[in-house]
């Protein structure tokens, strides 16, 4: 990290218009080293775009933010050396086989030949793929492929890691598995951003945002936001209630 | 290994699982250059003439001979009514109509003027110049032996006189049409198969979404850049080779000139063609604008208006001088000038620096406007 | 049947529309090549660039040399000291003929009445070498013939008389004019890469955005999915393409001397049946990349050179010539001269038209069954 920066990401008023449409609304937050964060919204709330922003994918409108000590206007690339980054669609090459693609990822991010082999057998391992490392990716089933694209985007052991609906399309049970991945990453000291709109998943992560059009409705551990909420019946409130309510409270208010 | 050689790895692997693909870039140079070869033909032999002789003498005869001895002609059809020739020349069948007139053999044994009518079918106008041309030359004969005949008998100690030709021709003593199609076809396939590979190349990976993928690691434009272009060389070098041996062995076609600079000014065409191909990949938002882009604004005007074979002498100014933005104008010369001049680099070399200069530029382009972010 | 055709002409013209950018191209681009191309192709043999070698430099020679001077289709270039100079200027393209006059011309002619010239042809350029020296030889043989003339003049003799009148006409291009002969061709070359470079991606990007499942469950059969999809770039092709007509009559003075409904049912036929080669391109890929390698293979280069447009079909080996019956574009060109230029009937081109039709018949056939066989699943997974 760039000196001594005290959170490994942090946002200061970051917005993101594309013409006339605000995807993202001055929105700021700080992320603990070593935490795992969750990005909550309904679909095109402006999750991903606010990971893009993060990512140096996109230029942000308005506002800064620093990942892992750079800005992510003015030093991108520095960023990218730093992050590991998982698109909504498990970007992999279809046509590559299992292996080819960890050996190809490796390679673009500068491992040497050994930690190449020996982090392919480490993230073969981790996504439960050991035998079928000549499969093709494309044949490969969505959790399957997930856990790889997982695999490929930790090569390098990066600090910061995004995660862009990572669990979009897969089996609770391969939902489950990826979050213990996720929390053995964190207890190593990685620091986790996940985006996704799977709320009874949020419960995992150290600390919550809550998105709305593009604007931040709530901030808070699982537990602390539960807890704001008074108990209507005998279930015990989940974040799904937690958020419905406060977004009626917000469209409530704005009239929206 | 560094990223250029992992990015170079990836597609080769990926291309290697694409064996339709594969069948298509390796065939199809051979097919296009096998069939393309032998159609492209410019040499107007054989015209089918129908002749209408209303004259039926031995003079009339001896003129009909010698318009089909001449080998420029081929007999079509003969016949007594005018109105056929209409239709023979309408249809297509003849493309040039003799009509010898009642009372020509007479007129000829005597010391008058015979007419003699001579109808070309204008729709093709190149093959209608020719045909007039070789029947000036060939009437023009049969007159200088009518000349000569009547001179004889009116005891006239004249010899007309000739000045005579003989021609030799260089680079290409037969004459054949194909001896300059073939090299320029092979231009051409070249042209197009590298442009198809690569306008395609980049865009394909935005759609797919693996290009966000690798423009999130530090990967450098110029190393992606590179990585692309590197194995759509060596494509380009196979084809090139094989194209070499198509045309030797099927149409007995030689390099005259130097093989090895044959491949080097192929390489910089290359770099030219396939840079043009990345700059339409990285300014495309999808590939079928990458496909049209490619098609109508580069693959297009390059065929037709690089000189394959229309003369770009011929052409208004202003046009000339958009062809100087086409590398295959200048790529022609200097296949030509190899093939058939065995032109080295001393005839060669201002060609081969403009192309340079355009590979070199276009890739920087490439290079400086790909932006590693998604907008 | 109707019932269900209609919702897919209206997803894909709203497809179309939406794409601005392609749509303008797809419109523009075409009459703006034909513009561009149709001022600057011509096969006319001109300003042939010569060089003369006088070696005598006498009042008969140089009579010779100013010939080509004159002459409209030779530029003289250079008057050259030495025949060595012929080499260099030749091999770095900056002649393309030479003639050299020996340095006893006129005393050969005086005396045998009768001499050569030496013709030297740059023959990288076969057309234009052959058709220079055919212009070569008529000029000579044109000198020749007015020496004798006024030889037997000097005679005393009575003016000489030829003895063949030779009366040359041109039927249906009396200018010669390339553009009439080329324009055409220009026309079906552009329509076709229009045609099938618009249509060969239109369902392999379903294919690819795996939007074609959600088709392959609909009711909607191969054979209406396959019309729906031609149909608006039937209409929209048509529309450029008597664009292009209305072009090339205002610029080139291309004029329709035959009917124009035969035109109308010909250029209807030929658009048919190249977005019927686009669609089939487009079932038999897998990926868009493959369909514009297809269709950038099977159009250019073919149209360019199978389709007559510049090489007469007349003149390839016969197996090409079958060869040319499987590209559309041969037909339509042949068809489209034969009414334009030399305003035939149908009796001139019904073969070229049932070429058409099968043509049409075949493509729609092939690519339905492509389709039928992906809904039934016998295909792979795409």
């Amino acid at each position: 990290m760039s000196g001594a920066a005290p959170y490994a990401v942090e946002a200061r008023e970051l917005s993101k218009r594309f013409g006339s449409f605000t995807a993202v609304d001055r929105v700021s937050f700080n992320l603990d080293k070593g935490s795992i964060f969750g990005l909550l919204g309904a679909n095109g709330a402006g999750k991903s775009t606010i990971i893009r922003m993060l990512c140096g994918l996109l230029r942000s409108s308005a506002g800064t933010a620093r990942v892992a000590g750079y800005d992510i206007n003015t030093e991108p690339e520095q960023i990218k050396r730093n992050i590991g980054y998982m698109s909504q669609r498990f970007s992999l090459y279809l046509d590559l086989t299992v292996a080819e693609n960890i050996r190809f990822f490796g390679g673009i991010y500068g491992l040497s030949k050994q930690l190449i082999t020996s982090r392919l057998s480490w993230v073969v391992e981790m996504a439960g793929l050991r035998g079928r490392e000549d499969e093709l990716t494309g044949r490969l089933a969505g959790g399957w492929r997930q856990r790889l694209a997982l695999g490929c985007a930790i090569l390098h052991r990066p600090q910061i890691v995004f995660l862009d609906e990572p669990t979009a399309g897969v089996d609770p049970l391969s939902r489950r598995d990826f979050w213990e991945l996720i929390n053995r990453l964190a207890e190593e000291g990685t620091t986790v951003l996940v985006t996704t709109h799977y709320l009874d998943e949020a419960e995992y992560a150290n600390r919550i945002l809550l998105i709305h059009a593009g604007r931040i409705v709530a901030e808070g551990s699982p537990g602390e936001l539960k807890e704001g909420l008074p108990q209507a019946g005998p279930i015990p409130p989940s974040l799904e209630d937690v958020f419905i309510r406060l977004i009626e409270k917000q469209a409530g208010g704005t009239g929206s | 290994m560094n990223t250029i050689g992992y990015l170079v790895r990836k597609e080769f692997q990926q291309m290697r699982r694409d064996t339709r693909m594969l069948r298509i870039i390796f065939m199809s140079p051979i097919i296009q250059l096998l069939i393309l070869g032998y159609a492209a033909n410019l040499d107007v032999r054989e015209i089918p003439a129908v002749v209408c002789d209303l004259d039926r003498s031995s003079r009339s005869r001896e003129l009909a001979g010698s318009f089909f001895h001449s080998g420029y002609f081929t007999y079509a059809a003969s016949t007594q009514a005018m109105g056929q020739v209409d239709r023979f020349l309408s249809d297509g069948k003849a493309s040039i109509a003799l009509i010898i007139p009642q009372g020509f053999g007479e007129k000829i044994a005597g010391s008058g003027t015979a007419v003699l009518q001579v109808i070309a079918d204008g729709s093709e106008s190149n093959v209608a110049i020719s045909a007039l041309n070789y029947t000036a030359l060939i009437v023009g004969r049969f007159s200088n032996r009518i000349v000569l005949d009547r001179l004889d008998r009116a005891g006239i100690p004249l010899k007309p006189v000739q000045v005579k030709t003989e021609a030799r021709v260089w680079y290409n003593p037969e004459l054949k049409s194909r001896n300059f199609m073939v090299p320029g076809i092979l231009a051409q396939l070249l042209m197009i198969m590298t442009m198809m590979l690569t306008s395609l190349a980049i865009v394909k990976e935005k759609e797919n979404g693996t290009l966000e993928q690798l423009i999130v690691t530090p990967i450098r434009p110029v190393q992606l850049i590179l990585g692309k272009l590197i194995p759509f060389i060596l494509i380009g070098f196979i084809d090139v080779i094989l194209s070499l041996v198509v045309a030797l062995l099927l149409f007995g076609i030689r390099v005259r000139g130097s093989l090895l600079l044959l491949f080097g000014l192929s390489g910089v065409f290359l770099l030219s063609t396939l840079g043009l191909g990345l700059l339409i990949s990285t300014l495309s938002r999808n590939q079928q604008q990458a496909m049209m882009t490619s098609t109508f604004f580069v693959m297009t005007p390059m065929i037709i208006l690089s000189g394959f074979v229309f003369p770009i002498e011929n052409m208004p100014r202003l046009i000339q001088y958009f062809t100087y933005l086409l590398p295959l104008r200048y790529f022609f010369v200097i296949i030509r000038g190899l093939f058939l001049k065995g032109s080295g680099l001393a005839e060669l070399w201002g060609q081969a620096l403009i192309l340079l200069g355009f590979g070199v530029a276009i890739l920087g382009l490439s290079a400086l406007r790909f932006r590693k972010r998604l907008e | 049947m109707s019932g269900r055709i209609i919702p897919i002409l209206k997803k894909e013209f709203r497809q179309i529309a939406r794409d601005k950018r392609s749509l303008a191209v797809l419109s523009f681009q075409p009459l703006f090549l034909l513009v561009m191309f149709g001022y600057a192709i011509s096969l006319d043999v001109r300003h042939i660039s010569l060089a003369i070698y006088d070696g005598e430099k006498s009042a008969q020679s140089r009579r010779l040399a100013d010939e080509f001077g004159h002459s409209e289709y030779f530029d003289l270039k250079f008057d050259l000291a030495s025949t060595q100079e012929i080499d260099g200027l030749m091999s770095r393209d900056q002649i393309q003929a030479a003639l050299v006059i020996p340095a006893d011309f006129s005393r050969r002619l005086l005396k045998d009445n009768a001499c050569t010239v030496q013709i030297i042809l740059d023959g990288s350029n076969a057309v234009s070498a052959s058709t220079a020296l055919g212009y070569i030889e008529a000029v000579v043989q044109d000198f020749s013939a007015r020496i004798t003339a006024r030889a037997l003049l000097r005679l005393g003799n009575q003016p000489f008389q030829q003895p063949v009148d030779y009366r040359p006409r041109v039927w249906y291009n009396p200018e010669l004019r390339s553009s009439v002969f080329l324009v055409p061709g220009l026309i079906g070359f552009i329509m076709i890469v229009t045609a099938v470079i618009s249509t060969s991606l239109s369902i392999v990007r379903e294919k690819e955005h795996g939007t074609m499942e959600q088709i392959l469950v609909s009711p909607i059969r191969p054979f209406e999915l396959i019309i729906g999809k031609t149909i608006p770039y039937v209409l929209i092709a048509l529309g450029i393409n008597l664009a292009v007509l209305v072009a090339s009559y205002l610029l080139f003075g291309v004029t329709v001397q035959g009917s124009y409904l035969l035109l109308l049912m010909v250029v209807l036929l030929f658009l048919v049946s190249s977005l019927g080669l686009g669609i089939l391109i487009s079932t038999l890929a897998t990926t868009q990349h493959m369909a514009f390698t297809l269709s950038t293979l099977l159009t250019i280069l073919p149209a360019f050179i199978l389709s007559g447009f510049v090489f007469p079909i007349r003149n390839m080996p016969p197996v090409i010539r079958v060869l040319t019956f499987l590209f559309p574009g041969r037909f339509f060109l042949a068809a489209l001269r034969s009414i334009i230029i030399k305003g035939a009937g149908l009796s001139a081109f019904w073969q070229q038209l049932i070429g058409l039709v099968l043509f049409a018949a075949v493509t729609l056939a092939l690519s339905t069954a492509r389709l039928r066989r992906q809904y039934r699943g016998t295909e792979g997974q795409a």
